[in-house]
């Protein structure tokens, strides 16, 4: 029999009982919706962790002060002293795909002045690298130069939080506010960079020219971290072991003793990201599974019951010349037909709330053609396992059924 | 080519009872049909005439014996190869019509169509709906149809593929009288134009129409014999008429 029209067969024998065709399809429904509002959350979470770590860089590097540093994570303890400005010099010296560092140093909650208006941000002490390594420069004004760097010049580039928060819409530029009790310049305003990878507001800060903050704003003699730019986002294994050998060279590290600094690629943020989205996404699409194969077994269910109630008519189709297979053809594709329909309402109705969600909450979703496969070919699995076993069922009744 | 459109050699149907025993539904029977013929196998309830009948229609295997269909013997065919023939050379008519629920009469005639390789399956059902005087029915559902209707799309389904032969099982069995004779009108036309039939009766007024009357008992054929007069249903229909119209005015 032509496959057209076996189809044909088959959904006329779906329309010809609506109550037990829906009561099949509505698990299915709700278990191809479930996967494709998982999915969708999973690849909305993976886009926007590729999205931060583009922002970061991909020819990037990190290196912070301290052992055992996560991204994301605050350093526990004692702050690390070891990583020094002098580090960043020679990192950039000795090592070849090494394009760039930009040294800096950072301290939270500290309180900013204005007049009779406070804040709370965090300063950070840069060199003039910071906005080639950052591609990240002032918006309106001038970033930290080299002279400022030589003079301790106390000058100041805000973020544009602080900008509001301190200023609201006036113009900054050449205001004096007060870090601590020390007295700055405003040079500039930075420009808008949204969210870090770790999920914090990046234009709540304040820049100022390191040398400065580390003699005056911060009191110390070492940095917190340096970011590196690369010349190629090739064999970053390699430059990361580099990097790694220079500065136990240099921190005197004795074989065995472990680091105390980390080197973070994007690569391995990404991994890292991708390893909690993982967790999440497997646990979820786990349940959407287990109530999907609920759903199948429903529709074997009702589709053995059915074949009961259809001895005659396979009976009489056999009579009439249905061989086994098309009996096993009409049957599967009665299923497959069930649940494929079923899953493409799950999806659409997967991609709406997915929709619904992302409005009202603030969970990214990206529906996209990986989820609708995914539905598509869940919900054609899901049939065709369901249909098998009635459709031997059926295919097994002999054609004197049909007289009886 | 062979005359005989069916030969049943020495056939025989065995079923195990259930304390052990066994019953004989047919025990060796050879019967031979020949094209055009119109033959009635007749006998009471219980006798066996089903049950040659599937074996004889391709629907049940003999427990033994041989039997050959159009020069080709079948008892060795596989499942496969009898869903065929059935589907090329036999067409039947059952007493409780066994049309699809909720399927036009278009479509139910289609039915053995859909598992053949002809085309153009649409052209053919109403033409065989036309032959059975159901032009103006075409899309009427089972359950807008009256028995004899209904029992006459199942005529058309079973001729829509022009089978050999037609087995029909007690097919007035559910109807009334007048529908019963509408029927066997319509048998009477179609082997006038050469149809090889075989109907399975009880009742000896309907077996009448056949021009060929098997007797069986037991599982066994007891008589085998031409029907000289056979009754001509379309004259008994006229005969009816006015009595109808008469039980009607009352
Ligand atoms: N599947 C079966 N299993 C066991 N015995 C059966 C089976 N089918 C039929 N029989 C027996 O075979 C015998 C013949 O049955 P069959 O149905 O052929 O009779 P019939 O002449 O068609 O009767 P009726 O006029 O009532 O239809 C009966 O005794 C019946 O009980
Ligand atoms: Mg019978």
């Amino acid at each position: 029999m032509k496959t057209g029209r076996v189809l044909k067969v088959a959904f006329k024998g779906l329309g010809k009982n609506k109550l037990r065709t829906f009561l099949m399809m509505i698990g299915i429904v709700i278990g191809i919706t479930a996967l494709t509002l998982i999915v969708s959350a999973g690849l909305g979470a993976q886009n926007r962790v590729m999205e931060r770590v583009k922002k970061f860089g991909l020819e990037s590097m990190m290196v912070f002060a301290g052992a055992g540093r996560e991204v994301g994570q605050p350093t526990s303890g004692q702050p690390a002293t070891t990583l020094s400005l002098e580090d960043a010099t020679m990192l950039k010296q000795e090592i070849k795909t090494v394009a760039d560092v930009a040294p800096f140093g950072r301290k939270g909650q500290s309180e900013v002045k204005f007049q009779e208006k406070s804040t709370t941000t965090t300063v950070f002490g840069v060199t003039p690298s910071w906005a080639p390594v950052w591609d990240w420069d002032a918006a309106e004004g001038d970033f930290i130069t080299d002279e400022d760097m030589s003079n301790l010049a106390r000058i100041c580039v805000i973020g544009p939080t602080v900008q509001k928060e301190l200023f609201g819409t006036a113009n900054p530029i050449g205001e004096q506010l007060r870090i601590g009790s020390v007295q700055f310049e405003i040079r500039g305003v930075m420009q808008a960079k949204g969210t870090s990878p770790a999920g914090g507001d990046m234009d709540d800060r304040i820049y100022i020219p390191l040398t400065t903050f580390m003699r005056r704003v911060a009191n110390v003699d070492y940095i917190s971290a340096i970011k590196i730019r690369l010349n190629t986002s090739k064999d970053m294994a390699k430059t990361a072991a580099d990097i790694n050998a220079l500065l136990r060279e240099r921190h005197k590290l004795a074989v065995g003793t472990p680091d105390d600094f980390t080197i973070t690629t994007p690569t391995e943020v990404t991994k890292m990201a991708e390893k909690v989205a993982g967790t999440f996404n497997i646990f979820l699409v786990l349940v959407a599974v287990i109530s999907l194969i609920a759903g199948g077994v429903v529709v074997a269910n009702i589709m053995l019951i059915s074949v009961n109630e259809r001895r005659k008519e396979i009976g009489l189709r056999k009579a009439v010349g249905a061989r086994r297979k098309d009996i096993i053809r009409q049957f599967l594709y009665e299923a497959t037909a069930v649940t494929l329909t079923g899953g493409v309402i799950g999806i659409v109705l997967g991609a709406i709330g997915a929709k619904i969600l992302e409005a009202f909450t603030q969970m990214p979703m990206a529906v996209s053609w990986e989820s609708v496969a995914l539905g598509v070919v869940f919900s054609t699995l899901v049939g065709i396992l369901a249909g098998l076993q009635p459709a031997k069922k059926a295919a097994a009744l002999q054609p004197i059924e049909a007289l009886r | 080519m062979n005359n005989n459109v069916i030969q049943g050699t020495n056939l025989a149907k065995i079923y195990n009872k259930g304390g052990g025993g066994e019953v004989g539904a047919v025990q060796n029977v050879s019967v031979e049909i020949r094209r055009g013929e119109y033959a009635a196998i007749m006998g009471a309830s219980g006798s066996g005439k089903s049950t040659l009948m599937n074996i004889l229609g391709c629907l049940d295997k003999p427990t033994s014996g041989s039997l050959k269909l159009d020069g080709i013997e079948v008892s060795t065919l596989t499942d496969e190869e009898l869903a065929r023939v059935r589907n090329k050379k036999i067409g039947f008519v059952f007493q409780s019509f066994n049309l699809l629920a909720r399927t036009n009469a278009l479509e139910n005639v289609e039915l053995p169509l859909i598992y053949s390789d002809k085309t153009d399956i649409s052209r053919l059902a109403r033409h065989a709906l036309e032959s059975v005087g159901l032009a103006d029915r075409v899309h009427h559902n089972p359950s807008e149809l009256s028995g004899g209707q209904q029992q006459r799309v199942a005529i058309a389904r079973a001729l829509v593929t022009d089978p050999e032969i037609i087995f029909a099982d007690e097919p007035t069995g559910n109807l009334d009288s007048k529908s019963s004779l509408e029927i066997m009108a319509l048998f009477q036309q179609l082997n006038e134009k050469g149809r090889t039939i075989v109907l399975v009766t009880h009742e000896p007024d309907i077996a009448q129409h056949a021009r060929r009357i098997i007797q069986i008992a037991d599982g066994r054929i007891v008589s085998d014999e031409v029907n000289p007069n056979p009754r001509v249903a379309e004259q008994e229909m006229s005969a009816l008429l006015p009595k109808e119209v008469a039980h009607e005015n009352r």
